[in-house]
């Protein structure tokens, strides 16, 4: 018999060590547990079983909630024109150049290639927050453009995941009907809701979305979509309510990054087999001249199209070209439903977190708007609230 | 001699040696004192956005409560401290400041990465001395 103490204990060790690791580092723990699972994966036979893969499935889709969760509506409604221009081109160039590569060049099945496809679309909003607060762009109209079309690029992403493997029957009408009925009365009903649970030990609030998320993700499942896409628009509807409820969002965090995601980050390292990164380099690399290519024709015309800076929209497409999170989830959604075999996975996963540090690394250095070049950057610093002030105008100037 | 006195401030035991110095040349030359914590570490190529506002929001508490403590210190003493918390990254945030708010002393404490960090990069009071606009004083 399994002892299940015993296998619990070793996948913690590895998410205290990643937690560690990452404190230490600087790099968020996702990305470590990602690495520390394909460490374990390769050299200590660490394999998910029954129970590690659904709390990983549980971890997936309330990250994907808290993903949805985090979009600030009003700055959507605000610069929407820019956001959904920039948000729906940065998912459709990758999404079609992707999958066009890995059909009619790599050779890969039309499955297969869907999900490189849809890989490696992504945008990670995450990624992009973190260089804005560093930076001090959140704040500036920059800043929040290309966080809305990050919002619209995942949206074009868990859409496309939730639709194209989807048996089209009455169970994906039901699904549909269900799901926009819950879009609709959620955002009226939560917060009434809410008001009468009081916030407790027990958390009402919490065990209330997980009911929310877990019945429409089984409804998803019944119509062979994905539970990722309910949750997705789940969290973009309640985001008001969240954002507004600090202990709430806290509390969801914390259980999430505590006892869920290690678990999907740590299987989605553990799956990947080191071998097929050696054997796969040449495909990994041109995965992601691909995805960042792409990118650049969908992107790039589009911030001269409104009117971005030379700089600026440098720096807004490579950073539409980071991604992270959905790309995991995606290339895991392809291997769990043997859609893309371990090497392709490998490949995928590979690419995905490639894509989280080298556009990043480019864009910090070379393109941040209101900095210089390495070697100017040397000779003149500007300090974060200088360049809080000045970056607001840089986009205003270009819209005149 | 010294009018304004910026004293970086990480919260760390030699940090509080260098707000020990600097309050005493404060009150010495009647200059003007001011701390700078800068909030780096915030986690790269994060997941969700929830991971980067928590640590965000943890490192807000932190520098809180140091700021509080460098605050009733400083008062205790008699000398009025102006206490700064900015993102970024420490070196080229603190030296900046320095240069654009006109000090002419850089109080630091002896500090830094582990040794092969140091080794390869130069430790932050190093290159906190390598760089500034002003006069630097590293306490140990």
């Amino acid at each position: 018999m399994e002892n299940n103490l015993l296998i619990a204990m070793t996948w913690f060790i590895l998410a205290l060590a990643a937690s560690l690791i990452s404190i230490r580092i600087g790099v968020s723990v996702a990305l470590v547990e990602i690495l520390v699972g394909t460490l374990g994966g390769n050299f200590i036979g660490l394999h998910p079983n029954d129970w590690i893969n659904v709390l990983a499935g549980f971890g997936s889709v309330v990250l994907t909630f808290l993903a949805g969760a985090e979009l600030d509506p009003k700055v959507l409604r605000r610069k929407w024109r820019e956001s959904l221009g920039i948000g729906f081109a940065s998912f459709f160039a990758p999404f079609l150049g992707a999958m066009a590569y890995a059909y009619w060049i790599a050779g890969w099945s039309p499955e297969a290639s869907q999900i490189a496809g849809i890989a490696l679309s992504t945008t990670s909003v995450a990624v992009v927050y973190a260089v804005m607060i560093e930076r001090g762009y959140n704040q500036t109209e920059l800043g929040q453009v290309i966080l809305a079309a990050c919002f619209i690029t995942d949206l074009g992403t868990v859409l496309a995941l939730g639709l194209l493997f989807a048996s089209y029957d009455r169970w994906l009408l039901v699904f549909v009907v269900v799901l926009a009925l819950s879009l609709w009365l959620l955002p009226r009903t939560t917060p009434w809701i809410f008001a009468r649970m009081r916030s407790h030990i027990s958390e009402p609030e919490t065990k209330y979305l997980l009911v929310v998320l877990f019945g429409l993700g089984a409804l998803s499942m019944a119509a062979k979509s994905e539970a990722v896409l309910p949750a997705y628009l789940i969290g973009m509807v309640l985001a008001p309510v969240f954002l507004a409820n600090r202990t709430l969002a806290q509390r969801l965090r914390v259980m999430t990054f505590t006892l869920l995601t290690p678990f999907y980050f740590l299987k989605a390292g553990a799956l990947v087999n080191l071998p097929a990164v050696t054997t796969g380099a040449a495909l990994i690399g041109v995965f992601l001249a691909v995805k960042i290519g792409a990118k650049f024709i969908g992107v790039w015309p589009l911030t001269h199209f409104f009117r971005f800076g030379r700089r600026e929209g440098m720096y807004t497409t490579l950073l539409m070209s980071t991604g992270l999170t959905f790309g995991t989830i995606s290339s895991l959604y392809g291997l769990t439903n043997h859609l893309i075999d371990q090497s392709q996975y490998t490949v995928l996963v590979t690419v995905v977190i490639l894509t989280a540090v080298v556009p990043t690394f480019f864009a910090e250095r070379w393109f941040d708007p209101n900095g210089k070049t390495a070697n100017e950057e040397q000779a003149s610093m500007k300090s974060p609230q200088q360049k809080l002030e000045s970056a607001a105008p840089v986009l205003k100037k270009g819209e005149s | 001699m010294f009018s304004k006195i910026l004293v970086a401030d990480d919260g760390s035991e030699g940090a509080k040696k260098a707000l020990g110095v600097a309050i005493d040349l404060a009150k010495r030359y009647q200059a003007e004192l001011h701390t700078l914590s800068v909030e780096e570490h915030l986690p790269h190529y994060a997941a969700t956005v929830g991971e980067v506002v928590e640590a965000h929001a943890e490192a807000d508490d932190y520098f809180k409560k140091i700021t509080k403590e460098a605050k009733a210190i400083a008062t205790q003493q008699g000398v009025a401290l102006h206490a700064h918390v900015m993102p970024g990254h420490e070196v080229e945030t603190v030296v900046t400041f320095a240069k654009e708010k006109g000090f002419d002393l850089l109080v630091i404490g002896f500090m830094g990465h582990s040794k092969i960090f140091g080794r390869i990069w130069g430790s932050t009071s190093q290159n906190l001395t390598r760089l500034s606009p002003c006069t630097v004083l590293v306490v140990k």
